[in-house]
């Protein structure tokens, strides 16, 4: 449980434990009879066998808060199921399906939402008697379009995303999609709506009781603060003990939601690179002529990238010269996607460049202020990304993505950067590109939205362009596509290209050089010819050995949905290994 | 998105026409005797059930119903059992003093809660920590302590504020603003607590996207990549929350508008209904409707337009 | 009428008896003559047409209307729109001599056919005190100035009811009008509704009426805020946006009187208590017996439930009759001292040792959580299982009245000097006495009190009440008229809100 390593996730979890437990316990726990009044000693303090003192009838506080945390508790556990179990499988199966379902959904879920609630109340109070369970399955009703409309929302935002067309392409069932794929994104705005949710359905009850529809004798949290309330002047104290009871059950469920949330969506983080390798003092690589002469347009040279303590790079040298295009390949995990960051500077949070040295264009980049940094990217550095539909804003136009560069980098107006955009379309070969311009990613096809994304890339005219994986997602008719494309450009402008890629087949094709990565290290380096037919190094023997034995060429559809937008930017896909040429 | 529109309506009409015939049975439930409420227990009998059958409690609820549908129809809603005021000209008295509140509430929400939500978001950290504990203060405080405590330090003892009544914005913008700043106030710190929080989680979802990292690789300055792209990403589940919360601030106004003392809809609603004064709550149910279907009908096309993928067709 | 507070308790939605009171509008100064009276209430008026005059809401008639008899805070009738009045031997018709010169807004002059006109349509017009004028035959126009109002048989409560709801005087020419009066009132009063101003239901607004008959009130303009609950009314007063207000609970009580600009009045009016209705033993037969209605009188802790429930504001009491009633005796109040084994002695007498259940209804707004936790256990201690069923304010009043559901019920009894009108009400059978129950002492007594109202044959019948044990009365409740320190408020005897006449700047 990452839970317990989360502090205020602990702490609230522990505090909501134990008040649970001591409500469950509460027939133990109770120095006496919630219901026992003795006028007599009403307001008075703690006293022998009443460590809380009396409340205003003379009753026991503590015993009071115990049994009385029951009836809260209990009524709103039931509260939430009902909301639960009517708004998110029905905002599920209306954001999914949309249609007619969505319709009729909708339009009931108005329904509740437009019943009076005191009206509805006052009725079911009217046929079921007054208690705080009538009170709660109402309120259960009547929160329900809460989870509703949000379900619905996500739901309908993501029915369209790539994985989970892919999943359906894929034959999954509908169920299967909705219950894998769909629910785990709106997992995290649930919890936090249920615990917002259960903090509302004890604060109703309060209000509840404050306009004097409200559980009738029997002990509640918000009963008690109720009573407490109207003895403000006489016993300011009174509101001590409920309200405590109520701030610290709502606040903990607050937190812990939070955490939890934190928690179910950071899988990623916790784990960004593959457990580190055994510290070893980082060799010096052999790359005939790495260490010496460095090159113009990027150098590495010793780079480790640390998450804390932990490197997951751990002594890399590397180098693109004007002009040349450089495979980097190596296992998933292995450290390339890393490396490709630290260059561009993004390294997700938490990961930070431990030591080595990165030029850009002559300009050491370890160390320069983030802003200096920024300047460079765009310009000098250019990033093409390997799943091209989630790389793309779904808000924003495809043009309006590519404009904001061009506007805010190199200045241009308004119309000469939507010239300069279309131009950009033309060259990454799309056949309309006013049309292209004016879609939303979601319109066009990742092929599509690669070229897009190509195009973005070569905005500014950078020198060096860094490409991840750019065709991995993609078909292999589009594939090819693309890899000519790149090529093109690359011959064009004279770029330089950092290609990270798992795909020995790419690699043969496009690279001038290569470099093996292999757990954090460059295992060997050099021209394409002589690594991929000749290697060195046992690692690269093995890694062309095990390509060659027929590995699947690559894991079609079914890996798509790993790409869920949930996924934390820094893990390598699952699915990446290496492929034969 | 026209046809979208009018279906709404369309759906929107068939669901007033089922929540007034909805509501007038389940207000016929409860035996709110309304004759002897009227003319109090000192009345004999039969002035009572006198009474009762001058308001037409004597028949049955469908005919009542009918005729009181007919009646609406044309658009006669009658006036009130209890105090006899015209029942339109009630509500259009007390509409603008919780539309002030609720308009109020949602802007000061929508504001503080993107701000302190992007914030918490972006920043992480000590600032993350203090929004949440900002949150759980919000949240844990019971409501009408909070609205205690701001009428006693503000009104009372520092005097800044009235501590009860409503101006209307035609009379006097300023006695306006300062009547109703307070409860805006008392109101405003549980939802901001809420909706901030929401705003959070949906911050942090967006900036794991891939296009965010991407939009940081073409070196735009991250200010922009927040104001740009993580708000109107973040902004769908948020607007959902909040139109939620909007809808919901009709009951949450009781409470404040009772302990300022404002004529609202709020209060209206429990005492009417307390006492079962049909033809104001029919009314006053009516207005609701219309302003749940308007604000669901308003948040789902402001999602649409947050989010082209979500567009309703 | 002004007498039942629960009625009012019903009717709003918050506590008890509706609130209601003045002080001065303008600055604290006091010394100019101050505009406005700013008085909150907790009462909505069902409508201002006099007929449907109430109870609580009686200021907002007054400031329209004027009475035919006035009565002042000590209780006294004293002239208004009739300027004599006196009976005949038999005291069945009453002859009334009418002011002259009076006249309506419209013109229409203030004579004995508009009196007629009001009370025939007063006690026919369906308003909650119609049937106040039961006993009323017929009215006869004497001349322009003088009316008889012949009685069906005597009334001791005549003239007291003709200085309440029953004596509103309205303008006859708007009867013809259907519903005019309800939002548009006309009287003779010393003010007129603005109706500009006025938001029903929420605040309403009266202006001097010019030429009024009589003499000048000392205020220009008189507000009524409706409030729901007493925290926004203390927080009013100590601002100085309302000038005066009754607040009856306790805390609030405590919590007004600590500012120091603010001060009050203080006056006893309603005494809470549980009604035994079931005498008779129909819902609850151990009631029956008297023996154990005796015992429940003495099973309860009076002194303690007054010092905890009300924190002291009030005195305890075993009868019904308040001190400015004539049935009223001193001693009565100690009835029934707190003695549980006393208790347990009765029942055991009366074939009750296992005890027995007796329910009641309890409706949140009367019923606090302490009364209602302190009544079962001190009920509990001697035997009888108390069971609550709690019910909302609306569907309290069907279970209670209409039902007659319970064998009896706590509430808060506002508390009239006159005493026919708490014989009538609370002690014959009818109203609070719903299931009929009588014996023979009321049977002989009854009659000779409505014939000549006699003070010993009263005081007798109140010892016979409280030596049966019809009532188990708790205490009398201490409530408190407050200002803002602009205005001086008299209390109106037996009424828990001042007239509009008790109102005037501080010195």
């Amino acid at each position: 449980m990452r839970l317990v390593r989360h502090p205020l996730g602990l702490v609230s979890g522990l505090l909501l434990a134990a008040i649970v437990l001591a409500v469950l316990l509460a027939p133990v726990l109770s120095p006496a009879d919630p219901g026992a009044a003795s006028l007599r000693q009403a307001f008075e303090g703690p006293a022998a066998g009443h460590p809380l003192g009396f409340d205003s009838a003379g009753r026991d506080i503590l015993a009071r808060i115990l049994y009385g945390g029951q009836n809260t508790l209990g009524g709103a556990i039931i509260a939430l199921a009902v909301g639960l179990a009517l708004g998110v499988p029905s905002g599920l199966l209306a954001g999914y399906y949309g249609g007619w379902f969505d319709s009729a959904a909708t339009w009931l879920v108005n329904l509740v939402m437009a019943l009076p609630a005191m009206v509805v109340l006052l009725a079911s109070r009217a046929i079921l008697g007054s208690t705080v369970w009538v009170l709660m399955v109402v309120l259960g009703f009547l929160v329900a379009p809460s989870f509703f409309r949000l379900v619905r929302g996500i739901v309908a935002g993501v029915r369209g995303e790539l994985y989970v067309d892919a999943a359906r392409v894929a034959g999954l069932s509908d169920l299967r999609i909705v219950s894998r794929h769909v629910l785990i994104v709106v997992r995290a705005p649930i919890i936090i709506q249920v615990a917002l949710v259960a903090g509302i359905a004890i604060g109703l009850q309060a209000g509840l009781e404050f306009l004097g529809i409200g559980s009738g004798s029997e002990p509640t949290w918000g009963a008690m603060l109720n009573e407490a309330f109207k003895n403000i002047q006489r016993a300011p104290l009174l509101m001590l003990w409920p309200g405590l009871a109520l701030g610290l059950t709502s606040g903990a469920l607050v937190l812990l939601a939070a955490a939890l949330r934190d928690v179910l969506e950071d899988r990623g983080r916790s784990d960004p690179a593959p457990p580190a390798v055994p510290e070893e003092a980082p060799d010096e690589p052999d790359e005939p002529g790495a260490a010496g002469e460095r090159a113009g347009l990027l150098s590495v040279r010793g780079l480790a990238v640390a998450y804390g303590a932990r490197e997951v790079v751990r002594g890399v040298d590397l180098d693109v010269r004007e002009g040349e295009i450089v495979g980097l390949v190596g296992e998933s995990g292995s450290g390339k996607t890393q490396t490709a960051f630290s260059v561009l500077g993004i390294l997700p949070e938490g990961g930070r460049v431990a030591r080595g040295s990165i030029t850009v264009a002559g300009r050491e980049i370890v160390g320069l202020p983030e802003r200096a940094h920024r300047e460079l990217r765009g310009t000098v550095i250019a990033y093409v990304p390997q799943e091209p539909m989630s790389n793309l804003d779904p808000a924003f136009t495809v043009g309006s993505q590519l404009v904001e560069p061009l506007r805010a980098k190199l200045g241009l107006g308004r119309a000469e950067a939507r010239r300069r955009a279309l131009d950009l379309l033309r060259q990454v070969e799309i056949a309309d590109p006013e049309r292209v311009f004016r879609s939303y990613p979601h319109e066009i096809s990742g092929g599509m939205a690669q070229r897009v994304l190509i195009a973005g890339a070569m905005a500014c005219e950078p020198r060096l362009l860094i490409a991840d994986e750019p065709t991995t997602a993609l078909d292999v008719r589009v594939q090819a596509e693309i890899l000519g494309l790149l090529r093109r450009l690359q011959r064009d402008s004279g770029l330089g290209v950092l290609l990270v890629t798992h795909n020995l087949g790419v690699v043969a094709d496009l690279c001038d050089r290569v470099a093996v990565m292999s757990e954090g290290r460059i295992v060997e380096s050099g021209p394409v010819e002589q690594v991929l037919h000749a290697p060195r190094e046992p690692y690269t023997r093995r890694l062309l050995a095990a390509v060659l034995d027929g590995a699947p060429a690559r894991e079609p559809l079914e890996a798509a949905p790993d790409h869920a937008p949930d996924q934390a930017p820094d893990q390598a896909p699952d699915h990446e290994r290496l492929e034969a040429p | 998105m026209l046809a979208f529109v009018l279906r709404r309506v369309a759906a929107g009409v068939a669901l007033i026409g089922v929540i007034s015939l909805l509501s007038y049975t389940l207000l016929s439930i409860p035996h709110l005797d309304v004759g002897r409420q009227l003319l109090g227990q000192n009345a004999p009998q039969e002035l009572v059930d006198a009474k009762n059958a001058a308001l037409g409690l004597d028949r049955p609820v469908a005919v009542r119903y009918l005729d009181w549908l007919g009646a609406a129809l044309r658009g006669d809603f009658g006036t009130s059992w209890f105090t006899s005021e015209n029942v339109l000209q009630a509500i259009a008295n007390r509409l603008p003093v919780t539309l002030s509140l609720m308009i109020g509430v949602t802007v000061i929400t929508a504001l503080l809660s993107f701000v302190l939500g992007v914030w918490a978001g972006v920043r992480r950290g000590v600032v993350d920590r203090f929004v949440q504990v900002f949150a759980v203060l919000g949240y844990a405080l019971p409501g009408f302590l909070v609205t205690l405590v701001i009428v006693l330090v503000f009104a009372v003892e520092l005097g800044w504020f009235p501590a009860i009544g409503y101006i209307g914005m035609g009379e006097s913008l300023t006695g306006w603003l300062s009547t109703i700043t307070l409860p805006i106030l008392a109101l405003s710190v549980g939802s901001v607590a809420g909706v901030a929080q929401q705003v959070r989680g949906s911050v942090i979802d967006v900036l794991r996207q891939d296009y965010i990292r991407t939009l940081r690789a073409r070196g735009l300055p991250p200010w922009r990549i927040v104001l740009r792209h993580v708000l109107r990403n973040a902004s769908a589940p948020a607007l959902a929350v909040l139109g939620m919360q909007f809808v919901g601030l009709l009951g949450g106004a009781v409470l404040v508008e009772q302990i300022f003392g404002l004529p609202g809809l709020g209060s209206m609603t429990v005492g009417y209904t307390t006492r079962g004064d049909i033809p104001v709550i029919m009314a006053l149910v009516m207005v609701t409707v219309v302003g749940v279907i308007v604000i669901n009908l308003v948040t789902d096309l402001l999602i649409g337009w947050l989010n082209p993928k979500a567009r309703l067709r | 009428m002004k007498k039942f507070a629960a009625l009012a308790a019903l009717l709003t939605s918050a506590v008890v008896l509706a609130g209601c009171s003045g002080g001065q509008a303008g600055p604290a100064t006091g010394s100019a003559a101050p505009a406005t009276l700013s008085l909150a209430t907790m009462t909505l008026p069902m409508s201002l047409d006099s007929k449907d005059a109430n109870g609580s809401a009686l200021p907002f008639f007054q400031a329209v209307y004027d009475t035919l008899v006035k009565r002042e805070p000590d209780g006294a009738f004293s002239p208004m729109l009739a300027t004599e009045w006196a009976y005949d031997e038999a005291r069945t018709t009453l002859t009334l001599t009418l002011r002259t010169g009076v006249k309506f807004d419209d013109g229409t002059p203030f004579d004995a056919k508009a009196v007629k006109a009001n009370l025939e349509r007063f006690a026919k017009g369906g308003g909650g005190q119609a049937g106040t004028l039961a006993d009323l035959e017929s009215v006869e126009v004497v001349d322009d100035s003088h009316v008889k109002l012949k009685l069906k048989q005597p009334n001791p409560a005549l003239l007291y009811y003709l200085s309440d709801a029953a004596g509103l005087m309205a303008n006859p020419a708007e009867f013809a009008k259907g519903e005019a009066l309800k939002t548009a009132p006309s009287g003779t009063g010393p003010y007129d509704l603005d109706q500009g101003q006025t938001v029903i239901g929420t605040k309403w607004v009266f202006k001097r009426a010019p030429g009024y008959w009589g003499a000048k009130l000392p205020y220009d303009t008189i507000t009524i805020s409706y409030f729901d609950n007493e925290t926004a009314i203390v927080n009013g007063i100590k601002t100085g946006q309302l000038n005066a207000a009754l607040i009856q609970d306790a805390d609030q009580q405590i919590a007004v009187e600590a500012h120091p600009k603010v001060k009050t009045v203080k006056q006893e009016f309603d005494v809470q208590g549980l009604l035994l209705f079931d005498r008779a033993g129909l819902v609850t037969p151990e009631l029956k017996d008297p023996r154990v209605r005796q015992a429940l009188n003495h099973a309860i802790d009076r002194q303690t439930m007054l010092s905890k429930i009300r924190q002291g504001r009030g005195t305890v009491t075993s009868q019904l009759f308040g001190p400015s009633a004539k049935a009223y005796q001193p001693e009565l109040d100690n009835a029934y001292p707190f003695d549980q084994a006393k208790a347990r002695a009765l029942l055991k007498e009366a074939g009750l040792e296992g005890g027995f259940t007796l329910k009641l209804p309890r409706i949140p707004a009367i019923v606090s959580e302490a009364l209602a936790a302190s009544l079962q256990t001190d009920f509990g201690a001697v035997g009888v299982k108390l069971v609550w069923e709690d019910l909302d304010q609306g569907s309290a009043v069907q279970r209670i009245f209409r039902d007659r559901a319970y064998s009896g019920m706590v509430m808060n009894n506002g508390q009239s000097p006159i005493d026919w009108v708490v014989v009538k009400e609370m002690v014959l059978p009818g109203l609070f006495n719903m299931f009929g129950y009588t014996d023979d002492t009321v049977k002989s007594l009854a009659p000779r009190i409505q014939k000549s109202d006699d003070p010993a044959d009263l005081k007798k019948l109140n010892a016979h009440l409280v030596e049966q044990a019809w009532f188990v009365p708790f205490y009398r409740m201490t409530y408190l008229h407050v200002s803002d320190g602009s205005v001086a408020i008299t209390p109106q005897d037996g009424m828990a809100v001042p007239a509009i006449y008790n109102y005037a700047p501080a010195k």
